[in-house]
């Protein structure tokens, strides 16, 4: 339980002047979302929400605009109160901190990037970065220590003096995640960072930002609209609908395994190529033998390990006429994937 | 919209029935309009409909129908006609001259008949007397030649009023489809815009003409209208006793306040005399060098060159010592305006309710005439510098408080967030973020202020600041024209001055950088 990081237990948000009742009906009840807002004029932002995140797990919540997740990010350092539920960060009720506590955790432990970038226009992108250092109170000297190496990390050196409008888009988010890093957080918190950006530097970003997370290990909560991104960054992602999860689970599992059909319309555009791996479509060994006869050669046909992916068994197969036998642990036949097996795979289907 | 041929997309787009929902809107007569409106939609040009019940029941049918706007437009517009027409059938139009003749008329025989004793007396003056006699007879006789001409003049008001009364009718019967077509428009996107045919609104618009209509006829065309209706009825007495009142109250404020009204006194009195020691008492060199160096390193060249023109200006003409009081009393006006300003506009910005009771303040302290508050501060403090400095304050604060106020809720919600969710506490973020980002906003109400003080030196000067609104107002009590617009000029002068280091130094960033 040691390396669980973010902790979320039954976490709801209510907004509206009547929200306490509306919270006591809601559990009384189990009114729906409707019903809140006729009975009392008040908005449910946040249904039911319990999620964990371990160490350095990048964990992504997917969702359309207005299905919770900026509101659900923003729960994590309290910058919105929820109505109920458990919030912990490194094993600490974040709620019960009192009001100086909670700045110095988020000082220290939460490093987050916004959507728009917010950064402090009348500052140099040195004083920007150094931003939260200067809040801890570190002496100048440290903090443009501090800030030249995390600008390096982001690939920003020599822009240091510059002022955050003459630098662009792009640059500005690379800005904003190298002030997030500066004052070596536990946890970041990404609230849609690459979406205001275009496609290409937002590819650029991602790249850059995957690479970095290799290099540092932070526990990241990645908040995105665009399940692409999601499935590119995320170890686990979380599919969030009217502020409510209605999915958790590894990329492959969400795409191969879609929880819902709202779900299913979401991945069903998504390329399966790099996502399904060998053993979620390959046959198992036994039942191939039992269906094609003891006697099926398998001798000349090439061996691929379980875990390649179905871009790495079509590039196996054209070369063969035969099927794939995969290997398992120790080098060992535990399957076979024939052709057919492999478009179905590509396909999305069972 | 126009002739021109569309293109086949939209030829083909299919016409939406609007049937139902015409029919829900206007209730009564509902094929009526549904055709009405139909036309009106498919008309390419300008297209001219009489609606019939607008045509014969006017004001009443927007009433029932619920155009309050066409309503009262059309009410006064043929309230108006009626009058000229009652005027033109019972008016006595000629009364007002006839009156006048009738006076002159008495005179004349007055002074007559005194001529005549005279005559019989013998008097030597009785020439002269007869004589403003027909005089005073002649004017009576023309009087009552224009009473005469006025009352002939009643029938072409009556027959103006009558064909402005037509046309109003006219013109209500023509718009009225078109007004209503745009009613049922608004009423598509909001329902609580009213709709349909009430008889409560009609019998609502029935009371209205009944008052309206009868009171205003007779209020015009009767020549003699009761008293009643023409004075408000309101006593003089109320306003002597709430000014007694206030009286009162200001004699009690002064006494019991007597110790804190000194204590402000001595506070501003040391502020001024300080700012005052500095530019009156040093070498007018000193101070020349540096304005000047002041406006060229703050806010350019040009700047200072201006400066130095202006000081040139001020010093050749003899007005500098009057100038360095000037500057000085404006200088603390304008620092206990940012003093107290910006805490109260950083108030007003974090807390809805300051700003809401802060506001109605504000707006009396700009826009009462500052002779009505000079009153209440001579009780309380005299006459002399300080309440000329206090009265400039009070005029002069609103925009510094108005411009932080604004500057700082302006400040994006974005950055403010990210710097809580960096740890920053309530002071770090309102130094840090809301200040600096506000500043422009800040400065612009800072100098506003600095200009608002220094145009109200000559009313300071009414109360016994010296200086160059001083020099003004004597130019004003001897009708010294020359002298005033010297004056006024010098004025202008160490206006732009400030203006113009003040706003220079605050743009730069935004070029260099």
């Amino acid at each position: 339980m040691n390396d669980i990081v973010i902790e979320l237990e039954g976490v709801w948000k209510i907004f509206g002047e009547r929200a306490g009742e509306a919270m006591a009906a809601v559990k009384a009840e189990g009114l729906a979302k409707s019903e809140v807002l006729e009975r009392f004029g008040a908005v449910v932002g946040i249904a039911d929400v319990s999620f964990n995140v371990r160490r350095g797990e990048i964990f992504c919540i997917m969702g359309l605009s207005g299905s919770g997740k900026s509101t659900l990010v923003r729960h994590l350092n309290r910058l919105i109160e929820p109505t109920a539920g458990v919030i912990k960060l490194l094993g600490q009720d974040v709620m019960s901190l009192a009001e100086s506590e909670l700045r110095a955790m988020r000082a220290q432990k939460i490093g987050m990037v916004f959507q728009h970038m917010a950064l402090l226009p009348h500052r140099s992108v040195r004083d920007n970065v150094a931003y939260p250092l200067e809040i801890r109170g570190e002496p100048k000297g440290r903090r443009w220590d501090v800030s030249q190496h995390t600008l390096s990390l982001v690939g920003l050196d020599g822009f240091e003096d510059r002022f955050p409008r003459e630098l662009s888009g792009g640059m500005q988010q690379r800005v904003g995640l190298a002030r997030a890093l500066a004052s070596d957080p536990d946890v970041l918190l990404m609230d849609e960072p690459f979406s205001a950006l275009d496609p290409l530097i937002r590819r650029q970003l991602q790249n850059q930002f995957m690479a970095l997370s290799e290099q540092l290990h932070k526990t990241t909560l990645f908040i995105t609209h665009d399940l692409d991104e999601a499935i590119r960054l995320g170890t686990r992602i979380a599919i969030m609908k009217d502020g409510r999860i209605v999915q958790i689970g590894t990329p492959e599992e969400i795409v191969t395994d879609p929880a819902d059909d709202y779900v299913r319309d979401f991945v069903q555009d998504i390329s399966k190529l790099k996502l399904v791996f060998a053993h979620t479509i390959m046959e198992p060994l036994e039942s191939y033998r039992a269906a094609a006869g003891e006697a099926k050669d398998l001798s000349e046909s090439p061996r691929a390990p379980e875990d390649s992916d179905l871009d790495r068994l079509v590039d196996v197969s054209i070369t063969t006429p035969h099927p794939i036998v995969i290997t398992g642990a120790g080098g060992r036949d535990v399957g076979v994937v024939t052709k057919d097996r492999l478009l179905r795979g590509i396909q999305g289907g069972k | 919209m126009t002739g021109a041929r569309a293109p086949q997309a939209t030829e083909a787009a299919p016409r939406i029935d609007l049937g139902p929902s015409i029919t829900e809107f206007a209730g009564r007569q509902a094929p009526f309009y549904v055709s009405r409106f139909r036309l009106l939609l498919s008309a390419r040009k300008r297209t001219w409909t009489l609606n019939r019940a607008a045509l014969l029941f006017g004001p009443l049918w927007a009433a029932a129908r619920g155009l309050w706007g066409f309503f009262w437009l059309f009410a006064i517009l043929e309230l108006f006609a009626l009058v000229q027409v009652g005027r033109g059938l019972w008016g006595d139009l000629g009364a007002p001259k006839r009156a006048e003749a009738e006076r002159l008329q008495a005179k004349s025989d007055q002074i007559a008949a005194d001529a005549e004793a005279a005559l019989s007396r013998g008097e030597s003056g009785a020439a002269a007397l007869r004589e403003s006699a027909a005089n005073l007879a002649r004017a009576a006789e023309n009087a009552f030649l224009e009473a005469g001409a006025a009352a002939a003049g009643a029938t072409t008001l009556l027959i103006v009023g009558l064909v402005l009364l037509v046309l109003f009718r006219l013109l209500e019967g023509l718009r009225a489809d078109r007004v209503y077509e745009r009613q049922y428009s608004r009423w598509r996107s909001d329902r609580r815009v009213p709709s349909g045919f009430s008889f409560s609104r009609l019998a609502a618009g029935l009371a209205l003409a009944a008052i309206m209509f009868p009171a205003t006829l007779y209020r015009f065309t009767v020549s003699q209208p009761a008293e009643w209706l023409r004075t408000v009825p309101i006593s003089r007495t109320y306003h002597t006793g709430a000014a007694n009142l206030l009286d009162r109250w200001f004699d009690r404020a002064a006494e019991a306040g007597a110790g804190v009204f000194d204590g402000i006194t001595a506070g501003t009195e040391a502020v001024l005399d300080t700012i005052e020691a500095v530019l009156a008492g040093a070498p007018w060199p000193v101070i020349v060098l540096f304005l000047l160096l002041a406006a060229w390193r703050l806010a350019g060249v040009r700047v200072a060159i201006f400066t130095g023109a202006a000081l040139a200006y001020i010093g050749l003409l003899g007005f500098w010592e009057k100038s360095m009081l000037t500057l000085a009393l404006v200088g603390s006006a304008a620092v206990f305006c940012v003093l107290i300003g910006i805490p109260v506009g950083i108030w007003c910005a974090r807390s809805r309710r300051a700003y809401a009771v802060a506001r109605p303040v504000l707006d009396l302290m700009q826009t009462m005439p500052a002779f009505v508050y000079l009153i209440p501060i001579i009780a309380f403090f005299g006459t002399g510098k300080v309440p000329g400095i206090l009265a400039t304050i009070i005029f002069s604060l609103p925009p510094v408080i108005r411009l932080t106020a604004l500057g700082l809720t302006q400040v994006p919600a974005s950055v403010v967030e990210a710097a809580r969710a960096f740890g920053a506490t309530r002071w770090q973020l309102l130094r840090g973020v809301e200040l600096p980002l506000a500043t422009p906003a800040i400065m612009t109400g800072v100098n506003q202020t600095i200009l608002m003080c220094l145009s109200m030196v000559v009313i300071a000067s009414l109360i016994g600041a010296k200086g160059l609104g001083q020099e003004v107002l004597i130019a004003l009590q001897y009708v010294a024209k020359g002298q005033g617009i010297l004056a006024g000029l010098a004025i202008l002068c160490c206006a732009m001055i400030l203006d113009r280091i003040v706003q220079g130094h605050f743009k730069r960033p935004d070029d260099g950088a």
